[in-house]
């Protein structure tokens, strides 16, 4: 019994040893920010002014402030749009449907498509600004892409990101992100041996039949964790936004994390900031619980 | 099968790609928080040993050690006087060093990173910003107040009292000034003439902007726009002072009332909202709403007649004219603001972008030094001939490279029409809520009353219920 415990011990030790690393660098990059960030959401904390010299602690002054907002249930309603435009039927959809499609190319050994996967994934490795300033290029009203296109064929110039903003940053975001879900589906799809299929094949499966009984199965533990990798990642989503729109016109593109950064940063009240990056985060707990349990109860 | 089979990676290579890419997420971070802070501004405690202190600067307020100086220029006219006073204060003093951190960025983003650092405690000795932030940088402790160092300075006497009221916050003052703020009307002659109007035009009223704007319209050249009005965030400050602002004094409003209280609706703003809503009817591009600095783009068609009516600073003036001068004089018109019953017109004034000394410095001495080289007669009347303000200090005018532009002159009796922004430190708070109420008249998401009313809300929320009244 002692042995068996001490045994117990003796491995959790090893384990813990070799979370320990991870752990201090979550707790110095991420725990403590956050806890930072809670804090600060409880004061009047500014970068300029009279509250920069003397910070008070106001309680839920902030809370009551966000809450009666009005512009708080535009930003919420901006940020669900963009989740589900950008990471849910964006990324995620179509990075499966792209790996799908590369996985059966390349089972067949079409040489395009490795010329697919390289441009996928070059969309991918940019840094986001410069995936931004690419965008930036595609639809500025004046030298941008499109509209050159346009004046080539004659047609009157649009002004993309005025008329159609939330759909410009979708494109835009969805074109950036797709590749990691297409490695990560990709990746799993290697993992199903052919004969599986070659069997289903000689049973007389159709196509759709072999997808919907083997493939997605197999597949449904990862997609379930990149559905919630994509999903928070989008909801964080600010660089690409602050790029091509910041937020405009009129708040038309504003998403929390944007409206988080706006506010300390640009209107210089890190307090008021960090009670919308607690909120952004409380929705994100909230969700990453809600999907677990979720996914775990149909696993 | 053998292919599938060799592309699974195996447990082993997992883990390595998680270490290795685990190391590079957690040095990312910790290496650029590292390095920024020195880069923004080094630290005072480093220069305040002087390095040798043999004792070599003449008597009379020997300054030693390292200066700080850190200031932003896009446009690359300051860099040489900057370098011309920090050699002039070397020579004078030989145990003093300039290091000078010139940042080409724009002011918005250079005064959100001095901020930064100067609330970590990390910013430089001396800086230069907007004059309009010095009620918020007092208040907040970041600048030294000037008094102790004025009153030794025969100099002073050449700033009038509008130009000291100007950077004057309670009872103090806080920054020196080299240029004056002020701001036209600008049209493009040979535009408006296609539209049939003169070329000596003067708008009768405020109706009479939009009337030319439709007038241009209606001549229906090519890749002419009609007229810009700045609006929304995008257009930053310049959506306050080169469009709401101006338009409000121009209906008779007023942004305080006597006790200081914030205005949000009232007849004026619902007229300023009227206007908006008319002028983004077809007259001034929406782009202004999305793009990224959109006064680059305004003020590069006016000076190339791709735009017909802008209100903007004085200054802008000086990159049209060292492009092209001659062109510059004769296609492009200046005029005051016009009001809305055709009243006396005006512009909007302003102390333009000051020098400051950091109430964190180590060596305060060695920065007001810096600020007075930088402040010489000389220097502030060549600096605002190719950058045009009117001068700051009298004797400036002075300087014949100031003298001989018939717009520095212009500009300069301009500044008796101005009305000057209050030096409220709350001002700014009060630029985010004009932008959002114009940005939702342009983007037509309201209408002009009830936009005005939300302005008051808007208002409110930032300013809080006291500080705020409407009429």
């Amino acid at each position: 019994m002692a042995v068996a415990a001490r045994g117990r011990l003796g491995r959790n030790r090893l384990y813990l040893a070799g979370l320990s690393p991870a752990a201090f660098l979550l707790a110095l990059f991420f725990v403590g920010p956050a806890l930072w960030a809670v804090g600060s959401s409880f004061t009047n904390r500014a970068l300029v002014g009279l509250d920069a010299a003397n910070p008070r602690f106001v309680g839920l002054d902030n809370y009551a402030r966000l809450f009666s907002d009005p512009d708080f249930g535009r930003v919420i309603l901006n940020s669900v749009i963009f989740v589900i435009g950008s990471a849910i039927i964006g990324q995620f959809v179509l990075g499966l449907l792209l790996a799908l499609l590369l996985d059966y190319a390349q089972r067949r050994g079409f040489l395009a498509s490795n010329l697919v996967y390289g441009a996928v994934l070059l969309a991918w490795v940019n840094p986001t600004i410069i995936a931004g300033f690419l965008w930036v290029a595609m639809f500025d009203f004046y030298n941008g892409s499109l509209n050159t296109g346009l004046s080539v064929v004659g047609a009157p110039p649009v002004n993309w990101l005025g008329q159609g903003p939330m759909l410009a940053v979708i494109i835009a975001n969805t074109w950036r992100g797709t590749a990691f879900t297409m490695l990560i589906f990709l990746g799993a799809l290697r993992t199903i041996p052919s004969d599986i299929y070659e069997a289903a094949r000689v049973d007389g499966a159709s196509a759709f039949r072999r997808f919907w009984d083997h493939t997605l199965p197999i597949l449904r533990p990862i997609a379930a964790l990149t559905l919630l990798s994509v999903t928070m990642a989008t909801f964080g989503t600010f660089i690409l936004i602050q790029t091509l729109t910041n937020g405009g016109p009129a708040f038309q593109t504003e998403v929390i994390a944007l409206y988080a950064f706006h506010e300390a940063f640009q209107n210089h009240a890190v307090g008021y900031g960090s009670t919308i990056s607690v909120v952004m985060l409380a929705l994100n707990l909230a969700f990453a619980v809600v999907f677990l349990r979720w996914s775990r109860a149909r696993a | 099968m053998d292919d599938v089979t060799r592309q699974i990676i195996t447990r082993r290579r997992f883990l390595q790609l998680t270490a290795v890419s685990a190391v590079a997420v957690a040095c990312g971070p910790s290496a650029g928080g590292s390095s920024s802070p020195s880069s923004g501004g080094s630290a005072p405690a480093g220069g305040s040993a002087p390095a040798g202190g043999s004792g070599g600067a003449p008597s009379g307020g020997a300054v030693t050690g390292t200066i700080n100086v850190s200031y932003p220029d896009e446009a690359g006219l300051k860099p040489k006087y900057v370098e011309q006073a920090a050699a002039a204060l070397k020579a004078q003093f030989s145990g003093a060093d300039v290091k000078i951190d010139l940042q080409k960025v724009g002011d918005d983003d250079f005064y959100t990173k001095l901020l930064l650092a100067l609330d970590s405690g990390t910013g430089p000795d001396v800086f230069h910003v907007g004059g309009s932030s010095i009620g918020e940088l007092a208040d907040a402790s970041y600048i030294e107040p000037l008094d102790n160092y004025i009153s030794q300075w025969a100099d002073w006497s050449q700033y009038p009292d509008s130009v000291r009221s100007g950077v004057t916050y309670k009872g103090s003052v806080w920054a020196i000034p080299y240029g004056l703020d002020m701001r036209w009307l600008y049209y493009r002659k040979d535009d408006l003439q296609k539209a049939g109007l003169p070329a000596d035009w003067q708008p009768a009223n405020v109706q009479g902007i939009l009337d030319a704007a439709t007038a241009v319209k209606n001549a229906n050249e090519a890749n002419v726009l009609p007229y810009a009005l700045y609006a929304g965030p995008a257009g930053s400050s310049g959506t306050a002072d080169h469009a709401f602002v101006p338009l409000l004094w121009a209906y008779g409003g007023e942004l305080q009332d006597s006790s200081g209280k914030w205005i949000g609706d009232s007849p004026a703003t619902k007229k300023v909202m009227a206007y908006y809503q008319k002028a983004y009817n077809g007259l001034s591009p929406k782009e202004i709403l999305t793009s990224t600095k959109p006064w680059t783009a305004m003020r590069e068609k006016l000076g190339n007649g791709q735009l017909a009516l802008l209100f903007e600073g004085g200054w802008v003036y000086g990159g049209w004219a060292s492009a092209n001068k001659a062109a510059t004089e004769q296609n492009i018109g200046y005029v005051l603001h016009p009001t809305e019953s055709g009243g006396p017109s005006f512009t909007i004034g302003g102390p333009g972008t000051c020098w400051y000394i950091s109430s964190k410095s180590a060596n305060k001495q060695g920065a007001w030094e810096f600020i007075k080289a930088m402040n010489t007669a000389e220097i502030v009347g060549k600096l605002n001939a190719e950058d045009p303000h009117p001068v700051a200090r009298k004797d400036a005018a002075d300087v014949a490279e100031f003298k001989a532009s018939k717009y520095n002159v212009d500009a300069t009796a301009a500044l008796e029409k101005a009305k000057f922004v209050p030096p409220d430190p709350g001002y700014s708070k009060v630029i985010e809520a004009i932008q959002k109420a114009t940005a939702r008249v342009a983007a037509g998401e309201l209408g002009p009353d009830d936009a005005a009313k939300r302005y008051t809300d808007d208002l409110t929320q930032a300013l809080g219920a006291d500080k705020v009244t409407s009429q």
